[in-house]
C-alpha cells in the first residue's frame, strides 16, 4: 500500500510494521498502574462532537448529562439544547458507548453537529468545538474532521485555544487524501485504528502525523434505536483513546493536555 | 466601428462558436456519457477486486439535497440505481457529511440500518464499507461496497483500498464536470448572442468585436476570453450590464482616440503608446 502514495494511517499499527514502533521514550518509570490505577473517570466531562447520543441507550449507562445541537442561522451557527437527545445515525452513540466502557465514571455531553442542514457543515462542526472548549469539558472526542481549506485558520486557532485552555482534543485520523482538520494538527491527539481486538491495547507512533493506534477493527459498538453493530474505522479508535485520556485526567487532575499525551505515549504497548 | 463590420464580426463569432458546439456534441455522442462510463467501470472494478456482492456510487445533488445512487455493479446492486437518500441519515449520509470512512459488518443487528433503502432494493447487506468521494477538498459523494464474499467483514486495508477507487471516481467526476461546464458555456454563449435582447446584444457585440480582433494573433486566449466574457454578461444583473456597457463604450472611445493619435505620431516616437 505504501507505494501507492496514500496516507495509510493505520499501517504503522498493523501486523509486522508494529515492530518499527519501538521507541525508547524518557518515561521508563511510568507504568499503567501509575497512569490509570484506581481511576474510573469520575469528575471528568467528555464532550462527543458527532451525530448525537441516545440518552437511554444501555451502552451509555445513564452518564449522558447534557445534549446540545448546532443550529444553523443566517449568520454563524448557534449551539442550543437538544432535550430529545437523539442520534441521527448511531455513530455518536457508538463513540459514547466506547468511552463509557473504559471510563464509566466520566460524564458525557453530546454536541450534535449533524442534522438536516447540509450547508456549512465545517462551520457547524467548528461551532460545536467552540462550544465544547468554552463549557468546562476536559476531553473532547472528534471522530470527524473538516476538509475546508477556508476553515484551516479557524481550526488551528481553536486547537491552540483548547490546548492552552486545558482541553484535550482526541481526533480520528482521516484515511482519505487531502486536508483534514483538526486531525492533523500537532496539538490534538490523533488516532488511527489497529487490528488487535483489545480496547486496552494501544500504540504510540513516534513518526507523526498520526501518533496513536487503538482498537478500531470489528468493534462491537452501540448503534441507534438501542441497537448494536460491529464497526470498523478510525472513528472507533479515537473514542478508545478519549476514554483512556478521561481515566488519566480523573486520576491526575493537574496534568495538562501535553502531559496526558505523554502519559498515553509512555504507557502504550511496545 | 461601422455597423456593417460589427455585424460581420458577430456573425463570424457565432459561426465559430457553432462549429465548436457541433464538434463538442459530436464528441460527446461518440463517447456516450463518458463520466458515467468511467464511474461504472470504477464500481465494476471495485466489486471485482473485493469479490463483493455489490458496489455503488452515490453523488450529492445540491438542487434536491439528496444523495443519488448513480451507478452500481453486481447483481445485488442494480436495484439501487436511481434511488436517492437524505444526506443526514444512514451510513452513506454519515460518511458524506463527515468525510470519515467506515465499515459495518453486522448490519442486520442494527435495527434500522438502511431498512427503507434495503426494502426498496430488495437486498439487505450483511457488511458494508463506505468511503467519501473527495474532489477539490469537498466531499461530493460516497462509494459503497457491500458484502465481501470471502470474509464476514471488511479489514482496515479494505477501507484504504476502497479509498483508492473513490479517488479514481472523484477524478473522473471532476473531469466530466469540466467537460460539461465547457459545453454549457458554449451553449449559453450562443443563446446570449442569438437572443437579440437589446442591452445584451449591444454588450455582446462590443465584446465580440474586442475579442475577435485578437483571434488571429492569439487564438486560444481570444476565443476563451470571448466565451467566458459572454457567459458572464449573460448572468449579469441589469445594473452590472449597464456598467459593462459603459466601460466598453469608454474603452471603445479611447481605443479610437489612441488609434488616431498613433496615426498622427511620427515613426519611432513613443507618443500615443498608451496601452
Amino acid at each position: 500500500m505504501t507505494d501507492l502514495d496514500l496516507p495509510a494511517w493505520s499501517e504503522p499499527f498493523v501486523g509486522q510494521r508494529r515492530a518499527e514502533l519501538e521507541h525508547l521514550g524518557p518515561f521508563g518509570v511510568l507504568d499503567r498502574d501509575a497512569a490509570f490505577g484506581g481511576s474510573d473517570g469520575s469528575g471528568v466531562r467528555v464532550a462527543i462532537i458527532d451525530s448525537g447520543i441516545e440518552r437511554d441507550h444501555a451502552a451509555v449507562g445513564g452518564r449522558l448529562i447534557a445534549s446540545y445541537r448546532v443550529e444553523p442561522t443566517d449568520e454563524d451557527p448557534i449551539v442550543v439544547e437538544d432535550p430529545e437527545a437523539i442520534d441521527v445515525v448511531g455513530h455518536g452513540t457508538a463513540c459514547a458507548g466506547i468511552i463509557h466502557s473504559l471510563a464509566p465514571g466520566a460524564e458525557l455531553i453530546s454536541v450534535r453537529v449533524l442534522g438536516p442542514d447540509n450547508r456549512g457543515k465545517g462551520a457547524n462542526f467548528a461551532a460545536g468545538l467552540i462550544w465544547a472548549i468554552e463549557h468546562g469539558v476536559t476531553v473532547v472526542n472528534l471522530s470527524l474532521s473538516s476538509r475546508s481549506e477556508a476553515l484551516f485558520g479557524l481550526f488551528h486557532e481553536l486547537t491552540d485555544e483548547a490546548y492552552f485552555g486545558n482541553v484535550l482534543l482526541v481526533s480520528a485520523a482521516n484515511n482519505v487524501p487531502g486536508p483534514s482538520y483538526p486531525s492533523l494538527f500537532s496539538s490534538v491527539v490523533s488516532v488511527a485504528a489497529h487490528d488487535v481486538p483489545d480496547p486496552w491495547t494501544w500504540y504510540y507512533n513516534p513518526r507523526p502525523p498520526v501518533e496513536f493506534g487503538a482498537h478500531g477493527l470489528d468493534v462491537d459498538v452501540a448503534w441507534r434505536d438501542g441497537g448494536r453493530t460491529v464497526a470498523t474505522g478510525n472513528s472507533f479508535a479515537a473514542p478508545h483513546v478519549a476514554g483512556l485520556a478521561a481515566l488519566i485526567r480523573a486520576g491526575h487532575p493537574a496534568a495538562t493536555p501535553f502531559e496526558v499525551k505523554a502519559m498515553l505515549a509512555a504507557t502504550a504497548n511496545r | 466601428m461601422s455597423a456593417d463590420r460589427r455585424r460581420r464580426l458577430e456573425r463570424d463569432a457565432l459561426s465559430l462558436l457553432e462549429a465548436i458546439a457541433v464538434r463538442a456534441e459530436a464528441g460527446r455522442r461518440l463517447q456516450g456519457d463518458s463520466g458515467r462510463a468511467v464511474l461504472r467501470s470504477v464500481v465494476e472494478a471495485t466489486a471485482a477486486l473485493f469479490d463483493a456482492e455489490a458496489a455503488s456510487i452515490a453523488l450529492y445533488d445540491a438542487a434536491s439535497d439528496r444523495l443519488v445512487f448513480e451507478v452500481a455493479a453486481g447483481v445485488q446492486g442494480q436495484g439501487v440505481i436511481g434511488l436517492s437518500i437524505s444526506p443526514d441519515q444512514g451510513i452513506a449520509g454519515y460518511v458524506f457529511r463527515t468525510g470519515q470512512a467506515l465499515a459495518l459488518s453486522d448490519v442486520e443487528r442494527d435495527p434500522r440500518f438502511g431498512r427503507a433503502v434495503a426494502e426498496q432494493t430488495a437486498y439487505l447487506p450483511r457488511s458494508i464499507v463506505a468511503v467519501p468521494l473527495v474532489s477539490d477538498e469537498r466531499t461530493i459523494g460516497v462509494l459503497e461496497v457491500l458484502d465481501k464474499r470471502s470474509a464476514a467483514s471488511f479489514s482496515l486495508r479494505d477501507i484504504e483500498l476502497a479509498a483508492i477507487f473513490a479517488r479514481q471516481a472523484a477524478t473522473a467526476i471532476s473531469a466530466t464536470r469540466v467537460e460539461r461546464d465547457v459545453a454549457s458555456l458554449i451553449a449559453s454563449s450562443l443563446r446570449a448572442l442569438a437572443a437579440g435582447e437589446e442591452p445584451r446584444t449591444a454588450a455582446a457585440e462590443a465584446i465580440v468585436a474586442a475579442a475577435t480582433a485578437d483571434l488571429g494573433r492569439d487564438d486560444e486566449s481570444g476565443l476563451w476570453a470571448l466565451a467566458d466574457a459572454i457567459a458572464r454578461v449573460r448572468t449579469a444583473d441589469p445594473a452590472q450590464l449597464e456598467l459593462v456597457t459603459d466601460i466598453l463604450d469608454a474603452l471603445g472611445r479611447r481605443a479610437g482616440r489612441d488609434t488616431r493619435r498613433r496615426r498622427r505620431a511620427r515613426p519611432g516616437s513613443d507618443a500615443g503608446e498608451v496601452r
